[in-house]
């Protein structure tokens, strides 16, 4: 089963046999995995972004967990975490207690908002035999905070030595982060040929083909894009009248891939978003030489993307989104965010107040993990792609 | 009892003169070309702004007075009008709607600030609200990034270099702002007065381990409070705990207290639902509740377990100060703190009021209520309101909640005895 | 010795009548309507016209409710909890963990063996897991509240309702049927989602042994053989669901007339309740 991908023909079959792998929130391969390898660690990432470069140089598996995916009926989390929060708080506490994710052996928190901090609190509560770590990205962009960075990847090294059995040494670092460069490499080239020509790399495939890489070991993922972009360059270029969309706040709980065809299919060409951005979260390639936590700890916090969870520093997120739309000549934005997501909320406000003086369209709507009725934003992305085709200059 | 007492209002009465006198210095601010800084009360290391010469103002104080003084309702619905959403933190739509309508609150005229000292210490949403800000004002920010506390017991010696180290870069941009070098001297005898202000401020705390309890820990502690966040470090501050104190030690000997029948000790976990403060303390005191211990009294420092400000660390004690604000704890550090209050302060139920608004305090308030009635059989109660915005209090459901709790309670006690429980 | 129980709910008033054995002799349910005093003694004066007694027979009364502070006779108020602990505990000796689900409101309560209250959870914020949401679908499908249980039986393949609110569940169901869902597979996936929301609530409080279903959702079969086959355990459920809070409020009234309490009205000092603030 894990071998499945590499069996495809096509296009078309690489995402089907994508999906399962990236959708189904019980995380089978996964346990596939830890059955041919008993002696290594599965260590789960919430999102948004992790150093997983650490966790595979100690020799365990990072998985980035989105949750359930409203794949589980809220049962038992009720009880811990109550009703007015995002639902991948809830799930992920859900998969947890009702014991789905056995084959997670460890967990890593970053500092995403308030929501994910104190989530990670309850967990370590009702699983005290289990790793847990909570990572603080540090806010204030400057020697120090790359100073205390470092130290919190150092502490996180150690940690992990206790889990894994290795302590992940700098040359296995820096051998980690060569691979990641490279996923990131061809993530991000195939995301540049979607901008090129998003008919013919439709946003859902994408989603699917970068999302088997939450649970997939990085070399395997690597060869699964390689393969992605040569099956992809042969395949039709159909023409349609659509809008091009950056789609913005979808980086931490994710809406169903039903919506984004949703969003496709009423002319929306997606041609940027932030959609699982956690592994493609660095601008430019992390430092391949030196040493590898400085590297690491350099690249979080001054050489990444601008999301709603990490302070900006000297730039900004208002100048970074007109910027993006510029570059990809987008003729609006799409703000789609996860019910009750703090972070997105307050940014979208600034955000829609830049494009109202750039006058860039835009429309905003949410969604929620498990919803699967779209009657509502399918006309609403209807209306908004109307309004620009008909009512505005291209 | 019918003697007249000497002390007995003047918490109330002194802290109306301070805070009235604060407000007029911020009121007055741009005509003395004052200096002000806005910060937020957990981990405000306010010493070190006003060893410059800012005079400080907390946008949170200015929500929560909004909210009791019952004008908070139309600078949300503003905010909202700007496109904020119901679903994000009431006391930051209050404040931005304030701002944006000319920054006159209940209390006056508000200037704007000379910088926004964005101290992160146990809440996300502080960083969103100064963004706003900035973007409102034009404001420079700067990140005072005080790291979670997350390790259980030990105070992490990177975690305090880090924020020292984020001082040193404050100091340099408060000199910048201001003309006026960094001195410690000054700092340093301010903190002499942080001291002393929070040795008196942690006896009238301990006041209520005497049954009956001088003082409600939580309805009357968010009042009592309030000048060892917004003026600590001055004098003036020093002389309030002290007139307070004796107020708390008179009521104490005449055996005077918030409830007439002290029936019920309680710890409080959570904030206070300001807009509609009066009523929610009267649904308890029908039942001769009085609350012993709260965390609320704790979101701008914790000095009830051993901490104070040292003048001869400066920097560093105002480092360990920020990382010890209640919301900046863990969900273990802050279970075991209410572990700690049942027993000390001889609690018989803790009761919850979770907010909506606040995520820091509020996910995971439920695992606690889990721990505290399966775990430790202790009688919990969880009620639901809002800290900020008066929409979200239903009186009904909330009194029904605490009447059946209470009635229980009452019930148990009284065949208790003839049970042999 | 006669007493009284009073329960003045949000949509429905309901009375109990027990003796000196306890024993029930009269039950009456009444529309609470605009005017929660009038209700109450509607439903009062139901109950003692079914026993064929007076007012003045009644030695004691409690009220219990949202309502129960506007019953100008009654002697005590004692809140639903209580009474729905005391009224199931009642009905079945054996019970641990109560379910009621009203008309706005869902309660869980666990008790001890004394039928005190230990512990208790409440939905009282959002309609969605009680009668309303019920109702409110209903009336989309065309259908009457008492039929659907009997509706929902025949579904073979419950469709999954994923939205909680009441109000935005109306425009899930118009969906599935312009897709041609069945409206007994709709139904089967609401009482689904009602099960799953109450169950939250269970877990807060303890699932303990026995497990008692009260209210008027009870009488829905179909919202019991959800949680049934949720829980994969039997629920008790009694064919005087509705009005166990009245019972329970009774007895609360029983225990203190047997302390030898007398209430206002067997003394002849009640007000008449035209006199006591009649409008609402």
């Amino acid at each position: 089963m894990e071998n499945s991908w590499e069996e495809a023909r096509s296009w078309d079959e690489l995402v089907e046999r994508c999906t399962p792998l990236a959708t189904d929130v019980t995380l089978p391969s996964v346990a596939a995995w830890k059955a041919a390898n008993p002696q290594r660690k599965v260590v789960g990432c919430f999102p948004v972004y992790t150093p997983q470069e650490l966790m595979a140089a100690a020799g365990a598996l990072p998985v980035s967990l989105f949750g359930g995916r409203g794949q589980v009926e809220i049962d038992h989390a009720d009880s811990r975490i109550q009703s007015f929060v995002c639902s991948i708080a809830r799930s992920t506490l859900e998969l947890g207690l009702a014991g789905h994710w056995k084959h997670v052996d460890g967990m890593v928190v970053p500092s995403i908002c308030d929501v994910a901090r104190n989530l990670s609190g309850v967990w370590q509560r009702n699983f005290p035999e289990r790793f847990t770590f909570y990572l603080h990205l540090p806010q204030n962009v400057s020697a120090a905070g790359v100073a205390y960075y470092r130290g919190e990847l150092e502490r996180l090294r150690q940690r992990l030595a206790e889990l894994t059995g290795a302590l992940a040494s700098d040359d296995a670092l820096r051998q980690s982060i060569r691979l990641f460069n490279r996923n990131r490499a061809l993530l991000g080239e195939l995301y540049q040929r979607r901008a090129r020509g998003p008919e013919q790399w439709p946003t859902a495939d994408l989603y699917v083909l970068a999302g088997a890489g939450n649970v997939l070991p990085r070399e395997e993922h690597n060869r699964l894009l390689e393969k992605a972009l040569a099956l992809g360059e042969t395949r039709p270029r159909p023409k349609r009248d659509s809008v091009r969309v950056v789609v913005r706040g979808a980086f931490c709980e994710q809406p169903p891939v039903e919506l984004l065809r949703v969003l496709e299919e009423a002319g929306c060409a997606v041609v940027d978003d932030d959609l699982q951005i956690g592994s493609r979260f660095f601008l430019e390639p992390a430092p391949e030489d030196g040493e590898p936590l400085t590297s690491l700890a350099e690249a979080y916090l001054k050489r990444t993307v601008l999301t709603a969870v990490n302070t900006p520093g000297p730039r900004s997120r208002n100048e970074g989104l007109l910027a993006t739309v510029a570059a990809t000549a987008a003729h609006g934005v799409i703000f789609a965010s996860p019910k009750f997501c703090e972070p997105a909320l307050y940014d979208s406000v600034l955000l829609k107040q830049a494009l109202e003086k750039r006058g860039t369209p835009f429309t905003e709507f949410e969604y929620e993990e498990k919803m699967t009725v779209f009657e509502s934003i399918r006309m609403q992305a209807e209306t908004f792609v109307e309004s620009i085709l008909f009512f505005s200059e291209k | 009892m019918g003697s007249s007492y000497q002390h007995q209002g003047v918490g109330r009465d002194r802290q109306k003169e301070l805070l009235g006198q604060w407000y007029g210095r911020l009121e007055n601010a741009p005509r003395d070309a004052t200096p002000v800084a806005y910060l937020f009360i957990s981990g405000n290391i306010g010493e070190l702004l006003r060893s410059f010469g800012f005079e400080l103002l907390f946008p949170e104080v200015n929500a929560l007075q909004c909210g009791v003084k019952k004008v908070a309702g139309d600078f949300i619905l503003k905010a909202e009008d700007l496109g904020y959403s119901s679903d994000v933190c009431g006391y930051v739509k209050n404040d931005i709607g304030l701002a944006s309508s000319g920054n006159r609150g209940p209390f006056g005229a508000l200037p704007k600030p000379d910088l926004l000292v964005c101290n992160y210490s146990g809440c996300n949403t502080y960083i969103k609200w100064f963004e706003a800000l900035a973007e409102l004002y034009g404001a420079r920010v700067f990140m005072l990034d005080v790291p979670y506390r997350r390790t259980g017991a030990e105070q992490r010696t990177e975690d305090v270099e880090y924020v020292v180290k984020q001082l040193e870069q404050l100091a340099r941009v408060c000199a910048e702002i201001t003309g006026r070098p960094y001195d410690p001297d000054r700092l340093s005898r301010s903190l002499e007065y942080s001291r002393q202000a929070e040795d008196l401020w942690v006896k009238i705390l301990h006041a209520a381990r005497h049954r009956p309890s001088p003082l409600d820990a939580f309805f009357e502690a968010v009042f009592f409070m309030a000048p060892i966040y917004v003026l600590r470090g001055l004098p003036e501050c020093v002389d309030y705990y002290r007139a307070a104190w004796e107020e708390i030690e008179e009521r104490r000997i005449h055996r005077l207290g918030p409830v007439s029948e002290e029936r019920f000790r309680v710890v409080l976990e959570g904030p206070p639902p300001w807009p509609h403060f009066r009523n929610f303390w009267e649904l308890f005191k029908r039942w001769g509740v009085c609350c012993v211990a709260s965390t609320y009294s704790k979101v701008g420092g914790i000095w009830d377990f051993g901490f104070r400000h040292d003048p001869a660390r400066p920097l560093e004690s105002l480092a360990e100060y920020a990382i010890n604000c209640y919301t900046n704890w863990n969900w273990e550090l802050r279970r075991q703190m209410l572990e700690r209050y049942v027993a000390e302060y001889e609690a018989d139920a803790l009761v919850i009021h979770s907010v909506k608004s606040c995520r820091s305090f509020s996910v995971g308030q439920a695992d606690v209520r889990e721990y505290f009635t399966k775990e430790r059989g202790l009688p919990t109660l969880f009620v639901e309101s809002d800290l900020a915005d008066p929409r979200y209090f239903s009186e009904a459901q909330i009194r029904n909640r605490i009447d059946a709790f209470f009635e229980a309670l009452e019930h148990r006690r009284l065949t208790a005895p003839r049970a042999g429980a | 010795m006669l007493v009284a129980g009073v329960d003045v709910g949000s949509t429905a008033t309901k009375a109990a009548l027990l003796d000196e054995n306890k024993r029930v002799l009269a039950l009456a349910l009444v529309d609470t309507g605009a005017n929660v005093v009038r209700a109450a003694e509607r439903a009062f004066r139901a109950a003692l016209a079914e026993a064929r007694v007076e007012d003045w027979d009644v030695t004691y009364t409690v009220g219990t409710g949202y309502g129960r502070y506007r019953v100008p006779f009654g002697d005590a108020q004692v809140t639903e909890i209580g009474c729905h602990a005391k009224g199931a505990s009642f009905l079945f000796p054996a019970t641990r963990t109560i379910l009621d689900m009203g008309g706005q409101d869902t309660k869980a309560i666990r008790i001890g063996d004394g039928a005190d209250v230990q512990d208790f959870c409440m939905n009282d914020k959002c309609a969605a897991g009680t009668g309303r949401f019920l109702e409110a679908a209903a009336e989309v499908l065309g259908l009457k509240l008492e039929e659907l249980g009997e509706v929902a039986t025949q579904s073979k393949k419950p469709m999954k309702i994923t939205n909680v609110c009441t109000v935005f569940v109306e425009q899930e169901i118009v969906m599935h049927l312009a897709r041609g869902c069945p409206v007994e597979d709709i139904l089967a996936g609401l009482h689904w989602t009602i099960a799953g929301r109450s169950i939250g609530l269970l877990r807060r409080v303890g699932l303990e042994p026995e497990i008692t279903f009260t209210g008027g959702v009870a009488r829905n079969a179909g919202v019991v053989r959800a949680l049934e086959e949720r829980l994969a355990t039997k629920l008790n459920v009694a064919p005087q669901s509705q009005h166990i809070g009245a019972i329970g409020a009774a007895l609360f009234a029983w225990e203190r007339a047997a302390h030898g309490e007398v209430g206002k009205r067997a003394n002849g000092a009640a007000p008449r309740p035209e006199a006591a603030g009649g409008g609402n």
